[in-house]
């Protein structure tokens, strides 16, 4: 029962916290809405601690996974008039089935050749919406998306959107968890280590980007659903930019830390007076995070997950083990 | 086949261009092992202003100013890359990052600073006509300062003793370091170096096809599939890899849908990802 509580500590931390602050905004439309574009921003954000905070897998292109899924959702239910169910199934399934394949043909490189292929990856798919025609809107997007059936007010798709954080954080924490994630964290600090121990890193890292892909996906069809359209512009390389930063100011080592680092920067960010200075902030604010403070906020790992200190220790052990040869015969 | 020709040679335009831009990633990744994803924009902010002052003051100052901005900003990727180096403990994906929020800066002080139009100078009204191609002089200039570029390279990195020291930091850090190798300051140097062909580079781009506020993503792709192509480690091949990858873009932009054409140099370099040449160094030493 303790072990459990333990595992599920974010997630009972996020409900407390959920709790308090529905009660507080219920009735504030302006808020609700805020707090929805900070649920859809927190799986995006999940997604980058999924894929770069446990695997030490850098894509540059989460937005894109989620503009799979907004578009899917949104091609779906405006030009056949299927169930936005359907979309979400195909929000959920088609990210993984890209990202998969594509991972597994790079990764069995260096992590640098993954981070440049999600970067083609993106353009890519910029320019297939782009030049997609009437399938995918071209230039203009597709508008008119209808809300979901099962949550039209805002106060319920405000609870929708954390109920699907929710379940995300569950089954982060979870991950950790299992031997699979123990994997995971392996290959992140020595991929060496990882394949002496009999892990099979290609898979591993694929699956992890896969996994992500599917939880951006998922942010995608609330997004649509939410704004109701979606264009080439709406989850572009600057979004990718901006969820990444997210993760990194919150701690993107830790399971609530992308969560605090959605909330605290959409907040902010509600404070820039215009969008062309946008991309500057969250740059600008991406390196300083990065100099300063690269565990992040919520770098006090102790209290939230597992604590990243330990591999980076043994790396380095690892690499004072290897080095006495050239060190000793210099002293 | 007259049309082949034709789209080869506007290809070859294109192409300088993108072997220009292949200098700076190749070299960088020589010297500091990592990928610096800002190099499109550094490129996009030195047309920017050489757009700006050369149509205030005059275009040969323009572009001095152009050029002068780009190495300052890649001095500011160097500089930020020497304060990571010293925290990260050399994780070439921090940088990456790094270099990935610098991008969407540039771009964002490009797009506040100059606007959404696209910059564009063509100072040739007349063409020249070569067994019946018309053919903007344009192409003769690019591929003049290319070539000039190329062989200035050559001579930096295998006949100084920059090169060398470079060559060596790069083949073995630590090992450079006890031979008494600066290696920090040479990887700033690389870094001040990178940005200076990378400002000519978008020097030209401005000249030939032009650019706008968000093309420095594009640019980057199109210089690191051009470094890739015929394998990083070498400077020279990135040029030719340049001229293949805008040659293929230009034929199949020539046959095929303008905008999907685009997507070649993103296929090109997905292959040559797939097949494994890049990377492999780094792997081995990590």
């Amino acid at each position: 029962m303790n072990a459990v509580l333990t595992r599920y500590r974010p997630a009972l931390i996020l409900v407390a916290v959920l709790a308090v602050i529905t009660l507080l905004i219920r009735t504030n439309t302006v808020w609700l809405d805020t707090s929805v574009v900070i649920a859809i921003y927190s799986l995006l954000a999940l997604s980058v601690g999924i894929s770069y905070g446990q695997a030490g897998i850098l894509s540059v292109a989460q937005a894109a996974f989620a503009s799979i899924g907004a578009y899917a959702t949104a091609i779906v239910t405006t030009r056949y008039d299927l169930p936005a169910l359907l979309g979400l199934l195909l929000a959920l399934a088609l990210p993984p089935l890209i990202a998969y394949p594509l991972a597994r043909l790079v990764t069995r490189l260096s992590a640098l050749s993954l981070a440049i292929a999600t970067l083609v990856f993106g353009q890519a798919v910029d320019i297939i919406l782009r030049e997609g025609g009437d399938f995918t809107g071209g230039y203009i997007g597709l508008s008119g998306i209808p809300p979901l059936p099962l949550a039209s007010g805002l106060l319920e798709y405000h609870l929708l959107a954390w109920a699907a954080v929710l379940v995300v954080t569950a089954l982060f924490s979870n991950l950790i968890d299992s031997p699979f994630g123990r994997a995971t964290n392996t290959l992140r600090s020595d991929s060496l280590r990882a394949v002496a121990d009999g892990v099979n890193v290609p898979h591993v890292r694929s699956a992890i980007l896969a996994f992500s892909a599917s939880v951006a996906g998922l942010g995608g069809w609330l997004y649509a659903h939410h704004i109701a359209y979606i264009g080439p512009d709406s989850l572009g390389p600057s979004i990718s930019l901006s969820v990444l930063l997210m993760a990194v100011v919150g701690g993107a080592q830790t399971v609530l830390g992308p969560i605090a680092g959605a909330a605290l920067l959409t907040l902010l960010f509600k404070f820039i007076p215009s969008q062309e200075v946008q991309g500057m902030f969250y740059g600008g604010a991406l390196i300083a995070v990065l100099v300063l403070s690269p565990g992040g906020l919520l770098s006090l790992r102790a209290l939230f997950g597992r604590s990243g200190a330990a591999p980076v220790a043994r790396s380095e052990r690892r690499a004072a083990n290897l080095a006495p040869p050239a060190a000793s015969r210099a002293s | 086949m007259y049309e082949l020709l034709e789209f080869s040679s506007r290809g070859i335009l294109l192409g300088v261009t993108y072997g220009l831009l292949a200098f700076p990633i190749s070299l960088l990744f020589i010297a500091t092992d990592t990928v610096d994803l800002a190099v499109g924009a550094y490129a996009v902010l030195a047309g920017a202003v050489a757009m700006l002052v050369g149509a205030h003051i005059n275009p040969a100052v323009g572009i001095l100013a152009g050029i002068a901005v780009s190495v300052l900003a890649s001095a500011t990727i160097g500089a930020i890359s020497l304060a990571l180096g010293r925290r990260q403990k050399g994780d070439p994906l921090v940088l990456v990052l790094a270099s990935f929020g610098f991008a969407i800066f540039l771009e964002s002080v490009v797009l506040t600073l100059f606007g959404k139009d696209p910059f564009i100078r063509q100072p040739f009204a007349y063409f020249w006509n070569i067994a019946g191609m018309r053919i903007s002089p344009q192409a003769g200039v690019n591929v003049a300062i290319g070539l000039l570029l190329v062989a200035a390279m050559y001579v930096f990195l295998y006949r100084t003793s920059w090169g060398r020291d470079v060559r060596a930091s790069a083949n073995n850090e630590r090992a450079a370091l006890l031979a008494g190798i600066p290696v920090r300051a040479l990887q700033f140097s690389a870094f001040m170096l990178a940005g200076l062909l990378a400002g000519i580079a978008g020097v030209l781009v401005l000249y030939t096809s032009g650019m706008d506020f968000a093309s420095g993503i594009h640019l980057t792709l199109a210089g690191f599939g051009a470094a890739i192509v015929f394998g990083l480690h070498g400077p020279m091949r990135g040029f030719f890899g340049g001229l293949a990858i805008g040659v293929v873009e230009a034929i199949s932009s020539g046959y095929a849908n303008g905008g999907l054409a685009s997507l070649v140099p993103l296929v090109f370099i997905f292959a040559v990802l797939t097949l494994g040449r890049v990377g492999r160094p780094a792997q081995a030493r990590a």
